[in-house]
């Protein structure tokens, strides 16, 4: 009968094209739309950084040199110290250095923009111009600085690409979607009178429950399967951990996000309510759970509040199968558990509201 | 007879509220039974009862004397529904749609297929099979929504008022397929809006009103008893003269008033009934026997007609 119950909702989910588009077009467009959003490099591109120094000045010359030097940076002579700061006014940089023939060297930058932004440039700059301003020549300084990942943190991959955030990201937000194909399908079958000719066959309720369930959480995981598919084809995507890990990973994860489509049902009477209210709370949960803004980037306050929501945990243990190289089931099993903690709140708050004789 | 449907003491409350008080009905073998009663009477609560869809307060139910509350899913195997809304999926094909009802009762497979094809006959939607069913008519859709209940070829058939909206050419298929599937010897419960229709096919009609059995009984019997000598008056004058001679004549019998006219059931007479008329000042235009029949003996058990109630 589940077998049967997962054929019909298959069939009835490949002639809802507004379901395939919310499923599995529009993850696909977010990623692009985050994707480019966070890649500072510009395609791989060195970033531009408007210069002007007086001709003939030997400072300005060795930070022009110095900076075109650093990867990364390239540098863009200007004519005048007013073209760079119209230049970074009008966002076709995103920084400039003035180098007066004496005195401080001034860094115009957008002091308006995030610090989250803003740091890293300005933090770049900075050395470049103390380096530059070096007695010693570049090339035969000792590396002041060098970045290592503590031990406890396995590698992360050589190059990151934003995709390897964005895409695991909105496959979380959208995957949790599933929960108000669910909740509408629920109604649906109580508005159309289906749901009363389920419950009036030999049939447990338990299994007409499963029966509804089911179909959609092999749903989600198609989805979760077709996302990351093309994150992996298209997007150059990798994988640093195990994919048995990744598998189990999605498998919790959709399955917490069907769980909460049984308290959707238990909770919402109509399509409309669900509509506002169900998309509403996936919206916020999906925020502060990193879908959007990733939670690295976040505040310490904001990153805790992350983890009260299942898609935090979601995304941490993503981003370490994803990033983190030899990452095992073991080493994401913490994020496992709570994701399968919250499975089991929203089923058995499902189960304890679910009106089956509404 | 074996009753292939029994209720005893059957009732469901809603908080304080009583929607079915204590129904006791028996339906036996091979007989097809008319559940008549206005909105809110409670028919569909009652078959929502008998089907297992909805829990009862109290009483019991048995469904080819087997106790629904003991072993749900035997009882429930013998028993067809056909609800009162269009209990199908739109998106899918009609043979789609039977093969997912068809497994809600465990068939499977060829016999499946058989099953399929028969209810698809018996409705007379063969040539529409492999259509999606949102291409159909209305009626064609209560077609599919009967052969839907009708596909495990079940003792007791329930149909909860199946041809509403429907054409009359659809009604009349409809009418035929119950009559066919009564000929294979299928027990049938039918409620309905509609009196002639439940004169048309039922040997014996049961009247629900205010949560319980009114009356039970074959129509000829249900006239006989509670059908009177009916009366309709149309009065001249005011609305409110009209509306204040009902009123006095509803001290001695049944009124039902449409605009001018009264159509009066008399428990003790007619001569008193008219008198009151009279007296509040009307006067008669119009006045006509009605002939006994189902309706006179509905309006005489609730007050009500079926129809303006719908």
């Amino acid at each position: 009968m589940i077998g049967a119950a997962i054929r019909k909702d298959v069939w009835l989910l490949l002639r809802d094209r507004g379901a395939l588009i919310s499923l599995f077009l529009l993850p696909i467009i977010f990623m692009i739309a985050f994707g480019s959003m966070f890649n500072n490099s510009s395609d791989g591109k060195p970033r531009p950084i408007a210069v002007w120094y007086a001709p003939g000045d030997q400072r300005g010359a060795a930070i022009a040199k110095t900076l075109d030097e650093t990867p990364g940076f390239r540098t863009e002579l200007a004519g005048s110290a007013d073209v760079v700061r119209q230049r970074v006014a009008t966002e076709e940089v995103g920084a400039g250095l003035v180098v007066p023939a004496t005195g401080p060297i001034e860094l115009s930058i957008d002091l308006g923009a995030p610090v989250q932004v803003r740091g890293p440039l300005q933090g770049a700059l900075t050395s470049v111009v103390m380096r530059a301003s070096s007695s010693i020549p570049i090339d035969k300084l000792p590396p002041m600085v060098e970045a290592r990942t503590p031990p406890g943190l396995a590698r992360p991959l050589a190059e990151i690409t934003p995709f390897q955030v964005t895409v695991p990201g909105n496959a979380v937000l959208f995957g949790f979607f599933i929960a108000l194909t669910v909740a509408m399908a629920f109604v649906g079958e109580r508005k159309t009178g289906t749901w009363r000719r389920l419950l009036a066959a030999p049939v447990p309720r338990w299994k007409a429950l499963l029966a509804t369930l089911v179909p959609y959480y092999l749903v989600g995981l198609t989805q979760l399967a077709f996302l990351f598919g093309v994150g992996i084809g298209v997007f150059g995507m990798r994988i640093a951990g195990s994919i048995p890990a990744l598998v189990v990973l999605s498998m919790s994860v959709v399955l917490c996000a069907v769980s909460l489509g049984l308290l959707f049902a238990a909770v919402a009477r109509t399509e409309k309510q669900l509509g506002g209210i169900g998309s509403v709370v996936l919206l916020v949960m999906g925020m502060l759970g990193g879908c959007m803004f990733p939670r690295l980037m976040m505040p310490v306050f904001m990153k805790q509040l992350g983890l009260c929501v299942p898609h935090g945990w979601a995304l941490d243990a993503y981003y370490s199968v994803l990033v983190r190289e030899g990452t095992s089931l073991a080493d994401i099993a913490p994020s496992i558990f709570a994701i399968l903690g919250f499975a089991v709140v929203f089923a058995g708050a499902g189960i304890a509201l679910f009106r089956f004789e509404r | 007879m074996t009753a292939v449907l029994s209720l005893r003491g059957l009732g469901k409350d809603y908080g304080a509220r009583t929607a079915v008080g204590a129904v006791d009905l028996e339906v036996q073998r091979g007989e097809c039974l008319g559940l008549l009663g206005p909105n809110g009477a409670g028919k569909t609560t009652t078959i929502s009862m008998a089907c297992g869809v909805i829990t009862p307060s109290r009483g019991a139910v048995a469904i080819g004397g087997i106790d629904l509350a003991r072993d749900p899913y035997a009882a429930k195997a013998k028993l067809g529904l056909v609800p009162q809304e269009l209990a199908i999926y739109e998106e899918l094909s009609a043979t789609q749609n039977l093969r997912y009802f068809g497994s809600l009762y465990g068939l499977a497979g060829k016999r499946l297929a058989g099953r399929i094809a028969w209810a698809l006959d018996v409705v007379g939607l063969r040539d529409r099979a492999v259509e999606q069913v949102k291409r159909f008519s209305g009626g064609m859709k209560r077609r599919l929504n009967l052969a839907a209940g009708l596909l495990h070829e079940p003792e007791l058939l329930i149909l909860d008022e199946p041809t509403v909206g429907v054409d009359p050419q659809s009604r009349n298929h409809i009418f035929e397929s119950i009559r066919a599937l009564r000929g294979m010897g299928m027990t049938v419960i039918y409620t309905s809006h509609y009196m002639e229709e439940v004169e048309a096919l039922c040997d014996r009609v049961a009247i629900m009103d205010g949560g319980t059995i009114a009356a039970t009984g074959s129509i000829a019997e249900l006239v006989a008893v509670h059908a009177g000598k009916g009366l309709e008056l149309e009065l001249a004058g005011s609305l409110e003269i009209t509306a204040l001679a009902a009123a006095a004549a509803a001290h001695h019998g049944t009124v039902q008033r449409d605009g001018h006219v009264l159509r009066l059931l008399a428990t003790g007479g007619l001569a008193p009934m008219i008198a009151a008329i009279e007296a509040c000042g009307a006067t008669i235009a119009r006045i006509e026997s009605r002939e006994a029949n189902l309706e006179t003996a509905f309006l005489a058990l609730t007050g009500k007609t079926l129809r303006d109630e719908s």
